[in-house]
């Protein structure tokens, strides 16, 4: 930690390559002060990126069958500990 | 003689006298609240790492060594980069004319500047991260994640002596942030002012504390009165998180005219609604949120296009303080925010009334 911008690393775990998941994502809502809740289903392609020490991970998730109305993309990068796996 | 029914291990924990915690975004409200012997978190989510360590300075010099919190919104989700200019092309033209049909039907002023949501431009894990290390780096006693799991800096936390909460919308996010062993959570119901999940506070606060064990659990979404925090307790939570309450106390920094609308308000004046943000949040009813709740209004966008869309009347109604026009985040306990009163009494007043409440309910003096 420091003045130095947090590293970002990629990489790909195989393990978790085409699982199905649950996303219980959101954010800060640009431009107010507070935060919002947004949910999806997809599929995991096993890439991921660590932001930081200690690392914060995120995956990627695809083929979005359930998410926010009006979401216009097919992908969205999901915080590893709001990723529920469907199948476990 | 009875036990003091306010002494909770939440007070243990935190070496407080009453388990109240203020939410709040104004440093004075929240010196006020500590000082009074509660608790108080302060909100920095849009605030520079700069301006964070600032401010938990000007706290510390204020307390006398009582603890405070640091609240930030930790993103859950982030959908894959675009541009400013990409976002905004990708605004369906529906969506922009109605949006320019309620500018002009209700004469919205536009900005006096750049709309800030197009100039902050940092909501992604580069800025959190940023955000984070500042609170590990001047040890802040409490780090609360208003959003987010915040599992991955616990440890980094707790070797600071940091402790660390969650705020969870679903049991099944307690649950996850319990095994990584988060020092308590505060489970958010449905009545709450901003984002909230679907249960209740009444339902969600019960089944979190159910799967708990000796974690606290504080209870957050339409909390205003000493009798608020009474039923809470006795639902088993070990305090609670108000953030209402305190936007029209006296210390508070929101504008008077958006304080005289909360001194006003019912639960029946908000709207729960993604058409400011594209996510789901609790505001006072305004022009905004009704011509978007008719029957012949587009569905709202998704975050962020939703937000790009009402930032410009969001903005041109602050910059003009049209009374009509303005807005704030308020939960269904709105009703009870009647009185612009010191923080410090309605932290007083709010823990006379809960006692008064256990003396009418047991028939002993406490």
């Amino acid at each position: 930690m420091g003045d130095e911008p947090s590293p970002a690393r990629s990489g790909f775990d195989p393990a978790m390559a085409g699982r199905r998941a649950e996303c219980d994502g959101g954010g800060p809502i640009a431009g107010t002060r507070f935060a919002g809740r947004q949910e999806f289903t997809g599929t995991l392609t096993g890439e991921y990126v660590d932001h930081g020490d200690p690392p914060w991970r995120w995956y990627l998730l695809v083929d979005l069958s359930r998410k926010p109305e009006g979401y216009p993309g097919d992908a969205v990068w999901c915080e590893s500990g709001s990723l529920f796996i469907l199948d476990d | 003689m009875a036990k003091d029914p306010l002494r909770t291990k939440l007070c243990d924990m935190l070496g407080i006298e009453f388990p109240i915690i203020a939410f709040t975004h104004c440093k004075d409200v929240a010196v006020a609240v500590i000082n009074a012997g509660a608790f108080a978190v302060l909100g920095e989510a849009m605030h520079t790492p700069e301006e964070i360590a600032a401010d938990i300075k000007w706290i510390r010099e204020r307390v006398n060594g009582k603890p405070f919190g640091i609240d930030l919104i930790l993103p859950a989700s982030v959908p894959p980069a675009d541009t400013l200019e990409q976002l905004i092309a990708k605004i369906p033209d529906t969506h922009r004319n109605f949006a320019q049909s309620i500018k002009e039907r209700y004469n919205v002023p536009d900005p006096k500047g750049p709309i800030a949501l197009h100039q902050w431009g940092g909501l992604n894990q580069e800025m959190a991260r940023a955000q984070l290390d500042v609170v590990l780096e001047e040890r802040a006693p409490v780090f609360t994640s208003g959003l987010g799991n915040p599992a991955f800096i616990l440890e980094a936390a707790h070797a600071r002596g940091i402790k660390v909460f969650g705020l969870i919308g679903k049991t099944r996010q307690a649950k996850r942030e319990l095994e990584a062993g988060v020092d308590a959570i505060i489970a958010q119901g449905y009545d709450a002012a901003g984002h909230t999940g679907a249960m209740g506070t009444f339902s969600i606060v019960p089944e979190v504390v159910s799967i708990a064990g000796d974690t606290p659990i504080i209870a957050a979404g339409g909390v205003t009165t000493g009798r608020h925090l009474a039923a809470t307790l006795c639902l088993g939570a070990a305090g609670v998180w108000t953030g209402t309450l305190w936007l029209a106390s006296r210390e508070s920094d929101v504008d008077m005219i958006v304080k005289e609308k909360l001194l006003a308000a019912t639960a029946e004046d908000t709207s729960y609604s993604r058409c400011i943000s594209g996510m789901t949040m609790r505001t006072l009813k305004c022009p905004w949120t009704e011509e978007w709740a008719r029957p012949e209004a587009p569905l709202p966008l998704s975050a962020p296009y939703q937000m790009l869309l009402s930032s410009d009347y969001i903005q041109g109604a602050n910059d003009h303080r049209r009374e009509d026009l303005m807005t704030e985040a308020a939960g269904q306990g709105v009703a009870f925010v009647t009185t612009m009163k010191p923080a410090r009494q309605i932290v007083f007043d709010m823990v006379e009334e809960a006692l008064a409440a256990f003396e009418e309910l047991t028939g002993e003096t406490l």
